[in-house]
């Protein structure tokens, strides 16, 4: 697993938006084990936004579940395009409609395989 | 020279009269005697010119005819009003009948009689009849069934609307003549109507579905358009008959089950990501093989309980009553009704959400009970009771787990915090903004968990 360079991780700042649970604690669990400062997890869209604004300078990428309890996450992905924070979403639908301006972005389906979310996370930037 | 050769009148007259073999000409006196008889006569009545001379031409009139006195009447006609019209069933001398066609008239002389002149109109007049109760079929067919019904030309241009239309639309007869019909369809689908008459013309029918006008709320309903061109006529303008359905209770389905699909698939794959997650979960707190089997087992059954909860309730809510109950069953062999166990409170509906995090919680509970608390030891009862309570701006329903009777010397207290403690002080608060306390009294396990709920997941 040379490839996913998990140590790469390590001390990086990263946003997990998740509604469920157990699927957040599993994978802040996971990331935090990589050494990851995981903020959050949030469950719903004005938690992240708060997380984003009161951590504003100091995020290194976020994982979103597209699908919160009765929303969506776009306002958050908004805010992060804006201050240039890259970001991966998390979906149970394998072609949901995502709105045109997030029609490219990267996303990984549930149930979410994790080493293919570490790679992305560790060089979001050249994956995207 | 020539005026040798010219043929008299009388003698034309004679000529045409005689050759006229498909035509039954003859002559009576004002009272209906025979004073004249064609060879056409002698062919279409089978009477003999020398049958007929000097006796009544009335026995051409069938039997109900002249009891009526139809020949009077005709004869009367001519006189006075220069013509009679003889559109009636006449009688062969054999007794057989045909649709006779023909006219009445006076001679020039009054006093010298009347003339008729008819012929066998009876294919035509059948032909006329079979089209009569044709288009009369077409028209109650037309008007009974519940579709809307319409003569066409080929390019939208209608030519009949059915009294349906008319009713549905609110646009009358005439109004929805021409392409003045396409006033009750949606604006945005006018274009596609009338564009689908392109492709009628390859495929030989019209379809197209387009949303209508119903005037009695204004709403517009789908509806599945239809149209053929009439059978027997061919070329560019020959008349389609067509039929509009309602179909709009059918696209609402449609779109549900779409929405439905949709939405089962995101529980789906994300109850495969719950079921990972418990299993990393257990993994981590799992120091042989065989315990993380035997828990996860536990919890995928429990997590199976509530899926097959919400698979049997058509609103996808659950009980709470049976959601606890189910639990507790899985835990005391089935007896739930046993005098170590209470269970009670009013009618609350879950949210799947709700009910699965509760589910899993009340399954750790349950197991603890099992292993350590209540369930386990002779003189141990557990009640579990809710109460709704309305509050702004929410209302909550506050459960309470308590068992009591439970020795807790006898097992000492839990060695620490598990899975159980994690869900219900973590998990709930995360997920359902519930506010719990659990903690571990003197005679057994208390807990209590406040949960906020939408007013639809209360009933009544």
């Amino acid at each position: 697993m040379a490839e996913s360079r998990p140590e790469s991780l390590r001390g990086r700042r990263l946003l997990v938006v998740e509604d469920e649970y157990l699927i957040a604690a599993d994978l802040t669990a996971s990331l935090e084990s990589l050494g990851v400062e995981v903020i959050g997890p949030a469950a719903s869209v004005d938690e992240a936004l708060f997380l984003v604004e009161t951590n504003g300078g100091r995020l290194d990428g976020a994982v979103l579940d597209i699908n919160l309890r009765d929303e969506r996450v776009y306002p958050v992905a908004d805010v992060l395009t804006a201050r240039g924070v890259p970001f991966i979403f998390t979906t149970g639908y394998d072609a949901i409609a995502l709105p045109n301006s997030y029609a490219g972005a990267p996303r990984c389906e549930k149930p979410v395989d994790k080493a293919q979310l570490v790679r992305w996370l560790s060089d979001p930037v050249s994956r995207k | 020279m020539g005026m040798s050769f010219e043929p008299s009148k009388e003698e034309l007259f004679e000529l045409i009269v005689e050759s006229s073999i498909d035509f039954a000409i003859f002559t009576t006196d004002s009272e209906g005697m025979t004073t004249s008889w064609n060879v056409g006569a002698e062919r279409l009545f089978g009477y003999a010119e020398n049958e007929m001379l000097g006796c009544s031409a009335d026995v051409i009139f069938t039997q109900e005819d002249r009891a009526a006195g139809a020949p009077g009447k005709e004869r009367s006609a001519a006189l006075w009003k220069g013509r009679g019209a003889d559109e009636r069933w006449h009688q062969r001398k054999d007794g057989s009948r045909f649709w006779a066609s023909g006219l009445m008239m006076p001679l020039r002389a009054r006093n010298a009689g009347l003339v008729k002149i008819t012929r066998d109109r009876t294919e035509q007049h059948q032909a006329g009849e079979r089209l009569r109760e044709n288009e009369e079929r077409f028209r109650l067919l037309a008007t009974s069934v519940p579709q809307l019904v319409f003569l066409t030309r080929p390019d939208g241009d209608r030519t009949w609307p059915s009294p349906q239309w008319i009713d549905f639309t609110g646009l009358s007869f005439d109004a929805s003549l021409g392409l003045g019909w396409l006033d009750a369809v949606h604006p945005d689908d006018r274009e596609a109507t009338q564009s689908a008459w392109h492709e009628a013309h390859l495929t030989g029918e019209y379809y197209i579905e387009h949303r209508v006008r119903r005037a009695a709320d204004g709403e517009y309903l789908w509806h599945q358009t239809r149209a053929k061109p009439l059978q027997g006529q061919s070329g560019v303008l020959s008349d389609w008959v067509g039929t509009m359905t309602d179909i709009n209770d059918l696209r609402g389905l449609q779109n549900r089950q779409n929405v439905l699909m949709a939405e089962l698939q995101h529980r789906t794959r994300n109850l495969l990501s719950v079921v990972q997650s418990i299993a990393n979960q257990t993994i981590r707190s799992s120091s042989s093989l065989e315990g993380f089997g035997t828990q996860f087992g536990s919890r995928l059954r429990a997590l199976s309980r509530v899926q097959s909860l919400l698979a049997r309730v058509e609103d996808q809510v659950i009980d709470l009553h049976a959601l606890v109950t189910a639990e507790l069953a899985a835990h005391s062999e089935g007896d739930v009704t046993s005098s170590k166990i209470k269970v009670g409170g009013p009618a609350v509906a879950l949210p799947p959400t709700a009910a699965q995090a509760l589910g899993l919680a009340l399954h750790e509970l349950a197991t603890n009970a099992v292993k350590y608390g209540a369930l386990a030891q002779p003189t141990g009862r557990l009640e579990v009771t809710w109460e709704l309570k309305a509050k702004k701006p929410t209302a909550e329903i506050a459960l309470e787990w308590r068992e009591s009777g439970v020795s807790m010397r006898a097992i000492g207290s839990p060695k620490r915090k598990g899975y159980g403690s994690e869900l219900i002080e973590r998990a709930l608060p995360y997920q359902l903004g519930a506010k719990t306390r659990l903690e571990f009294g003197p005679d057994g396990a208390r807990c209590a968990i406040v949960v906020p709920v939408s007013k639809e997941s209360t009933y009544g």
